[in-house]
């Protein structure tokens, strides 16, 4: 697109909204990758322990750029923990578990979503002791707002997405 | 947010160039002076800034099809679906930037902001009995993204919350405590 731009001469307008455009696309890029890095700081042991744990065939939840991100933030983490505080304590309280301290992901938080396609049964269960489980369809088109865990597989496989 | 959006915009005579082409969303024109064309809302209104166009208004941004759409809206106890999944932001960006192109702006806003009222305080009514009676799932179609985004944060860190206080009810369980 920029080379497009260079070799345009002729005036303004063209350029103008060409230029439009590619701030546009690189607004959405970039907080597209804001999101994801914070999530790295949020919660980077679990990030971490997740990607080692994969198997081999499995595609990376990150980048390569992100993973070493990821990696030098739980680095410079355990290194400032190190200097500030925990060289100081005796020698048998001297580690920490970055995966026990730091709070993980909530799976049972409430998120809003719209069907992409239509999905029968799916099992809602009780909040309340009072109360059954029950199932509901997806209809396609329609919106929601549920608990993340019942909905987390349809979410993977592209079938519902998230509002 | 970021929305992806279409409307309608004539192009006056400044304009030399029949075609453009946009990554994302294919080719636009061609742009003969008067002559209406379909571009991007943040195309129509950067053009309208420049003053190289004039807009038109959606064809439901009219006194008697709002008006309609607000008497239903304050009969039926649920959601009734509305023209356009953005009719609130289109309705802002218009009246904000090209309220001189569409005729009787001032009722056009009053009629869609009654409309947004009726709505959010039925939003807010249902997300009370919800909370109340701690239901699980609730189906909310015909709301659109912005209405969702008034009380979305809020409530989902409140059901949150009281999930995890009512799963913290027995003592002694394995959960970590530091769930977040």
């Amino acid at each position: 697109m920029e080379a497009n731009l260079k070799r345009a001469k002729s005036g303004d307008l063209k350029v103008s909204v060409h230029r439009m455009e590619i701030e546009r696309i690189r607004y959405v890029l970039s907080s597209y990758l804001r999101c994801r890095l914070v999530k790295i700081e949020k919660f980077f042991p679990h990030v971490l322990e997740k990607e080692k744990s994969r198997a081999e065939g499995e595609p990376s939840i990150l980048s390569p750029e992100e993973f070493a991100f990821a990696k030098e933030y739980m680095a410079n983490t355990e290194t400032y923990l190190k200097n500030v505080a925990l060289k100081h304590m005796p020698p048998n309280l001297q580690k920490v578990s970055l995966l026990k301290s730091v709070p993980k992901p909530n799976l049972d938080s409430f998120v809003f979503l719209r069907v992409l396609e239509r999905q029968e049964n799916i099992l809602v269960e009780p909040e309340t002791d009072e109360q059954r489980e029950y199932t509901i369809d997806l209809e396609q088109g329609s919106q929601h707002l549920i608990r993340y865990r019942t909905i987390a597989p349809l979410v993977a496989s592209g079938a519902v997405q998230l509002i | 947010m970021e929305v992806w959006m279409n409307d309608e915009v004539p192009e006056r005579s400044l304009l030399r160039y029949s075609r453009f082409q946009l990554i994302l969303q294919g080719d636009l024109g061609p742009f003969n002076p008067g002559l209406p064309v379909e571009v991007p809302v943040w195309l129509a209104i950067n053009l309208k800034q420049r003053q190289k166009c004039r807009l038109i208004p959606p064809e439901w941004m009219d006194v008697a099809k709002l008006e309609e759409i607000r008497e239903q809206e304050r009969k039926e106890d649920t959601f009734t679906p509305m023209p356009s999944p953005y009719y609130m932001e289109l309705t802002k960006l218009l009246l904000n930037y090209a309220s001189d192109n569409i005729p009787k702006a001032d009722e056009i806003r009053t009629l869609v902001k009654d409309t947004w009222d009726t709505r959010v305080a039925k939003l807010r009514l249902s997300a009370d009995s919800f909370v109340q009676q701690q239901e699980a799932h609730a189906k909310l179609d015909n709301l659109t993204l912005m209405e969702i985004n008034t009380t979305g944060t809020f409530l989902t860190q409140a059901l949150d919350r009281m999930y995890k206080l009512r799963t913290n009810l027995q003592p002694g369980e394995s959960s970590h405590s530091q769930d977040f």
